[in-house]
């Protein structure tokens, strides 16, 4: 792949992936583009042992969700919204107000639980894409997505 | 697996857009300008060493074959090394010294082709990639 091409598909893609990445940081916007940018560096060093088979965004999104994994953002999480809205104060001001709500109760899931939930209920990935992105197996990501539905539905109240 | 619809509702709400595509993307691309500075300069160094290696190659070629040249003109009569030995595998080394230098020294010989030739057709290869990366 050349760069020109690279640059092409990540232009496609720069949206759904900041996305992913921003709910995965529960809206801290700088932490999300560092990670963004880290993981489409690591991506185009390994451009060279990708097989064009039409599933960029997939072979993009695992190497964003482990450089996410490695970053320190995803060692924060909290054990309740409330405890998370303490924290957060005012310096999420760069996130949508009207959504802080969902993304201070994302940041009460574990990091696993947290990807299985965005990549599943955001991008409208199936079980199986994810299992592929997230390196685990079929079974493992539905645990995940029944346990992380169900503690998101009881903070948010819904 | 069903959704669950008031939580699908919420991220499809959530859902966010970027108004610095454009600055995002220069970032990218300086990001990635230093990676290809990087990566040219270790390409760069990886080429002077096998050209050092193909001219200590072709050095050992040389002196190789002079010393070929010099056991293969020597008397037959006369052994390269002389144990004084009255017999066992001294003797027998003794006696096909001239044999086991020149086949040493072939070996030798080879492997220094073969050496040659793998890293100039690595030099070759390197050269036509980067001209490659060039005109894409």
């Amino acid at each position: 792949m050349t760069r020109e091409q690279f640059i092409q598909l990540v232009s496609d893609e720069q949206e759904a992936l900041r996305g992913f990445l921003l709910a995965l940081c529960c809206g801290r916007k700088d932490d999300a583009d560092d990670i963004a940018q880290d993981a489409l560096v690591k991506a185009y060093l390994a451009s060279a042992g990708y097989q064009d088979k039409g599933r960029f965004r997939s072979w993009l999104f695992k190497i964003a969700h482990n450089t996410f994994l490695n970053h320190k953002a995803s060692q924060r999480y909290f054990s309740d919204i409330e405890e998370a809205r303490l924290v957060a104060g005012d310096s999420n001001a760069d996130a949508n107000y009207a959504h802080q709500d969902l993304y201070l109760a994302l940041s009460t899931l574990p990091p696993k639980e947290r990807s299985a939930i965005v990549l599943f209920y955001l991008d409208g990935h199936s079980i199986k894409e994810i299992s592929q992105i997230t390196d685990t197996s079929e079974d493992a990501v539905k645990k995940q997505l029944s346990r992380g539905r169900d503690k998101l539905k009881t903070r948010l109240k819904l | 697996m069903m959704k669950d619809k008031e939580l699908e509702q919420l991220f499809l709400a959530q859902r966010p857009s970027f108004d610095d595509k454009d600055e995002f993307m220069m970032r990218l691309e300086r990001k990635l300008d230093a990676v290809e500075y990087l990566r040219q300069y270790e390409e760069a160094n990886l080429r002077r060493y096998k050209y050092a290696m193909v001219a200590t190659f072709v050095l050992g070629i040389v002196v190789g074959g002079v010393f070929l040249a010099f056991v293969l003109q020597m008397p037959q009569d006369v052994p390269l090394i002389a144990f004084n030995a009255s017999s066992g595998i001294l003797l027998f080394l003794e006696q096909h010294s001239r044999m086991f230098a020149t086949a040493a020294l072939s070996l030798l010989l080879c492997s220094g082709i073969v050496s040659i030739i793998s890293n100039a057709l690595d030099i070759v290869k390197m050269k036509t990639f980067i001209g490659a990366s060039h005109t894409n």
